[in-house]
């Protein structure tokens, strides 16, 4: 139980300034990303130093007070999403690039530092961090830490998981332990490689330490019009049956296509689909394999072909891809994201029941996706301020991950499971596969006070069986149904 | 513990798993010199869950073994019940090459699963030694790789999906058939490098590689060890992209390769050259049985079937190498011991092969130990003598995880049933 006597222990230990009780600024930290998931925490703290951190964790283990670590809040899952009778752990003042070690290629940061600042940071020195998700500007570090976040660049470079070689990290009793470090295979069992994608449920991390990459010698980016998903779609399945693997693939379709074109008017064809194909490496490599790029879309029925010249243009293309998601606000008052994976070669037949899945119901879906490695974005558009669309949308949006996990897919490339579809993993898991995670929490957090609710389901959050569907007007209507 | 005589055990056993699986040990399936009372050959996921089960419910211990390559490895075990061998447990499940996934019974070996996956020209790119014996799950419950780590990765970061048996027997999945995937806890990577002590790999799914179409080795005769740190510096300041980038000595010398269409891999290759001769080495590019000599001897000179002695894994950070080099020389010579080291060169992992008196061998090892600071380097014991494993324990300082780490081991394991004492955290 929080009290005032809580409260003032809090407050020695962040000071007045590192403390929020005020009813109104918590309303800043209700909700993360995922904006249809709300809850007040009853305190908010933003420590400055990990010994702060740790003391803040120790006096919740000590009261059995559940607590909740946030970074930017730009999580889409409902990660970070307070508990209501719980401490908020805002780590954006821990925001101090610590060690830039460019000899070892590697640099140790304080979870608050944003994804790009870390790049920004190296760049004078021909290196870069590689995982870039599209909200680099505006997330953390530790966010990504949390989350095993992702990016367009993934395809050939790996995620976060593989680029965070060590972290300093305070474990729900309040100690503090070093998993991995600046050298690679510490000895002992790999917890580092559990901790990176475990969404803020075995730890706070309080210090991370990355690998960085040299800047490639040359960058080609190609963007190609094509008439169909499917033939875009054919092109990918070309690329990697040639064995050729990209820095990156993106598709998106007519719907994202246009939103973007409204929002910052990349140049886009208004095309059925495109695709965004960037290779890197040294020049000779890059030009060699350019030729059979061009040449599997010419097979595919490619047109409008836009090959950047120069940095200006590449970007320009970028913009047009990360800013997709905003963009749909221009189309649409409201859009659920959905992150679901799926074998890329099943990739024509599930955008194929996308589609039939959009016309039953009724609400515009837009796709752009890691085409690469068949991670979907579905965008599902609707509008709060008609009655029961909302729900609708969440219903829609839950019936593309069953089509994800009919063909052997994920619920979660890289958004995570969070509290939004932590009822959704017995579709994915057996009750056995659960329990076997469940030994893993509570090692690291029998009292379950870290991050309580989220990533597995629990019969509070789920109800007794476990399942995140009710019955729905729409369903009932035969507007959408259930797999 | 069992107190009965084997044969009960024996029988009691397989009228369990319903079909004559298991057998008593004999001398040749000795684990550094231990003879398990049991071994079993499972052919399914079934008879290993049921024999796991049996083993906790009557409080046996279980030593898991894939090919034996590394069944040394670890600390010295104390009496085993039962050796679960899993060489029977083999065969890819599933290539989905339009994926690049493949999923594969954890007793198949390396070479066996890299066979099939070559009918689409892609591979699991991990190159350890032994491929011919080594299996999927011995690699995988210790995490190791070779050369082309440099560019491929370990184990632990190929892997994307799993089945497990856990001590009790139950079975459970992580991951899936997918490349990217963040839903739920990382088991497999949990289990990679966890020495078979917190669940029995029964499958595993891994991200693949397209085979590349030509190969070409710059061999690199270096002047001296600090020559190393400049060369490998110079080659990722000029951003060239090799797959290895191998160090050896005594004498120092590199092999450097490079992976790709052919007239990419000759011009890196020749860039490699100028850059050796201008930091005043020799250098020669070797393509087809050439190159192929090249690595088998590369290969075999620490992991050869004819070396015996102790193998080290000594790990620092990648400026460091050369640095480290000079010390391992120096701590041989020191300690009287002859020495051969393999290894990472970008990535600073080294393996030691080191002979010579057993006290000087510990002396070594401590010596090097004693020059890490947690998290900046590590040595680990891989194969040794249980003497030395005994003088100067195998893994080395574990530093403030380990607490957290025999947490974890007990909760999956609290009946330390699974390859007792061996796993980094019990
Ligand atoms: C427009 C937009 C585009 C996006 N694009 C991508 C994309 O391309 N790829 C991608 O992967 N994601 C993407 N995301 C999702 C999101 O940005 C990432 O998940 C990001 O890593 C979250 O970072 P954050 O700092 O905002 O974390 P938060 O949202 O604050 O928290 C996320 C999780 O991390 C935990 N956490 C935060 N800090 C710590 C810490 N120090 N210790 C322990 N746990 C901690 C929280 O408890 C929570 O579970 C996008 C989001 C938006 C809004």
């Amino acid at each position: 139980m929080i009290d005032s006597d809580f409260l003032s222990q809090l407050e020695r230990i962040v000071g007045t300034e590192g403390l929020v009780r005020d009813e109104s600024e918590l309303l800043t930290y209700e909700s993360d990303g995922l904006m249809s998931h709300r809850s007040r925490p009853a305190a908010a703290v933003l420590p400055e130093t990990a010994e702060q951190v740790q003391a803040v964790v120790s006096l919740c283990h000590r009261h059995k007070v559940p607590f909740v670590a946030r970074g930017q809040g730009t999580g889409l899952s409902g990660g970070a999403l307070p508990h209501p009778d719980g401490v908020l752990v805002v780590m954006t003042r821990m925001n101090r690039v610590l060690d830039i070690d460019i000899p070892n290629q590697r640099i140790t940061v304080e979870p608050g530092v944003m994804n790009l600042e870390v790049t920004r940071r190296v760049t004078p020195d021909g290196y870069y961090y590689a995982p870039d998700p599209s909200s680099q500007v505006i997330c953390s570090i530790g966010g990504n830490v949390a989350e095993n976040s992702g990016g367009a660049h993934c395809l050939k470079y790996g995620f976060t998981v593989h680029h965070v070689l060590g972290v300093e990290a305070v474990l729900p009793d309040g100690s503090m332990v070093h998993l991995g470090g600046a050298a690679l295979d510490s000895p002992g069992l790999d917890l580092l490689g559990v901790v990176v994608g475990s969404e803020g449920t075995l730890a706070v991390v309080t210090k991370v330490t990355l690998r960085l990459m040299r800047r490639p010698q040359a960058v080609r980016t190609l963007l190609a019009a094509f008439d169909s998903t499917d033939a875009a779609g054919n092109a990918v399945s070309d690329v990697i049956a040639a064995g050729i693997i990209p820095a990156a693939i993106e598709m998106m379709d007519r719907t994202t296509i246009r939103a973007a074109e409204a929002a910052v008017q990349p140049g886009f064809p208004d095309a059925e689909a495109v695709l965004i194909v960037e290779l890197d490496g040294p020049q000779s490599e890059v030009d060699t394999l350019f030729r059979q790029i061009e040449a599997v879309c010419e097979r595919n029925q490619a047109w409008g072909v836009q090959v950047a010249q120069d940095d200006a243009q590449r970007g320009r293309i970028w913009m047009g891809r990360k800013a997709a998601f905003a963009a749909m606000g221009r189309v649409s008052p409201n859009y659920y994201v959905q992150d679901g994976v799926i074998p890329r070669s099943t990739l024509p037949e599930v955008l194929r029941r996308i589609r039939a899945l959009e016309q039953r119901s009724g609400l515009t879906i837009g796709n752009v996706f890691h085409a690469g490695d068949g991670n979907l974005h579905p965008l599902v558009c609707y509008d709060d301020a008609v009655e029961g669309q909302a729900e609708l949308a969440e219903q829609v949006a839950s019936e593309i991950l069953s089509y994800c996990l009919d063909v052997g897919g994920s619920l979660t490339g890289e958004h995570g499971i969070g509290s939004d579809k932590a009822c959704h993993m017995p579709k994915m898991f057996s009750d056995d596969d659960l329990a076997t995670m469940q030994l893993v929490r509570v090692a690291f957090d029998p009292h379950e006070l870290c991050n309580p609710d989220k990533l597995l389901p629990t019969p509070r959050l789920c109800g007794e069986v476990p399942g995140p569907y009710r019955a729905h007007p729409a369903e009932v209507a035969g507007l959408a149904t259930r797999v | 513990m069992a107190t009965g005589p084997s044969d009960v055990a024996l029988t009691d056993l397989n009228t369990r798993l319903g079909a004559p699986v298991a057998r008593a040990g004999a001398g040749s399936d000795a684990v550094d010199g231990v003879v398990p009372r049991l071994v079993v050959e499972p052919q399914t996921p079934a008879n290993v869950g049921g024999t796991l089960a049996w083993a906790t419910e009557s409080g046996r211990t279980v030593i898991v073994r894939g090919g034996g390559t590394k069944i040394g490895w670890g600390p010295t075990p104390g009496p085993i019940d039962v050796l679960l061998s899993m060489r029977r447990m083999s065969g890819v499940e599933a290539h989905r090459h339009g994926d690049l996934t493949a999923t594969v019974q954890a007793g198949t070996t390396l070479s066996a699963m890299n066979a099939v996956l070559a009918e689409h020209r892609q591979w699991l790119a991990l190159d350890p030694p032994d491929p011919d014996t080594a299996t999927i799950g011995g690699i995988v419950a210790t995490n190791d790789s070779g050369p082309r780590r440099h560019w491929h990765g370990a184990p632990r970061d190929l892997i994307i999906g799993m089945t497990l048996a856990r001590a009790d027997g139950v079975m459970a999945h992580s991951g899936g058939i997918v490349v990217k995937n963040v839903a739920g806890y990382d088991l497999a990577r949990l289990l990679t490098g966890s020495f078979g002590s917190l669940g029995v790999v029964v499958n595993a799914t891994f991200k693949l590689a397209p085979r590349a179409d030509a190969s070409r080795t710059v061999a690199v005769t270096l002047a001296g060890p600090e020559q190393c740190g400049p060369y490998v510096a110079a080659l990722v300041a000029q951003a060239s992209m090799p797959t290895a980038l191998e160090l050896a000595a005594p004498p120092p010398a590199m092999l450097v390769r490079f992976e790709s269409v052919e007239t990419v891999a000759e011009q890196q290759a020749l860039q490699a050259v100028t850059l050796a001769e201008q930091q005043g080495g020799r250098a020669v590019v070797l393509a087809g049985d050439d190159e192929s000599h090249a690595w088998r001897a590369h290969d075999t000179r620490v992991f050869g079937t004819g070396q015996d002695g102790t193998i080290l894994k000594i790990v620092t950070v990648p400026n460091e190498v050369s640095s480290t080099l000079t010390r391992i020389t120096e701590a041989a010579q020191t300690n009287h011991l002859d020495y051969a080291v393999t290894g990472r060169a970008g990535l600073g992992v080294l393996n030691v092969l080191v002979q010579g008196a057993t006290e000087a061998r510990a002396s070594f090892v401590t010596m090097l130990r004693d020059r890490f600071l947690p998290g900046q380097g590590s040595v680990v014991i891989r194969r040794a003598d249980a003497e030395l494993k005994s003088l100067v324990g195998v893994w080395g300082p574990i530093g403030d995880g380990l607490p957290i780490m025999r947490e974890v081991k007990r909760r999956f394991d609290p009946t330390g049933t699974l390859n007792p004492g061996r796993g980094p955290a019990g």
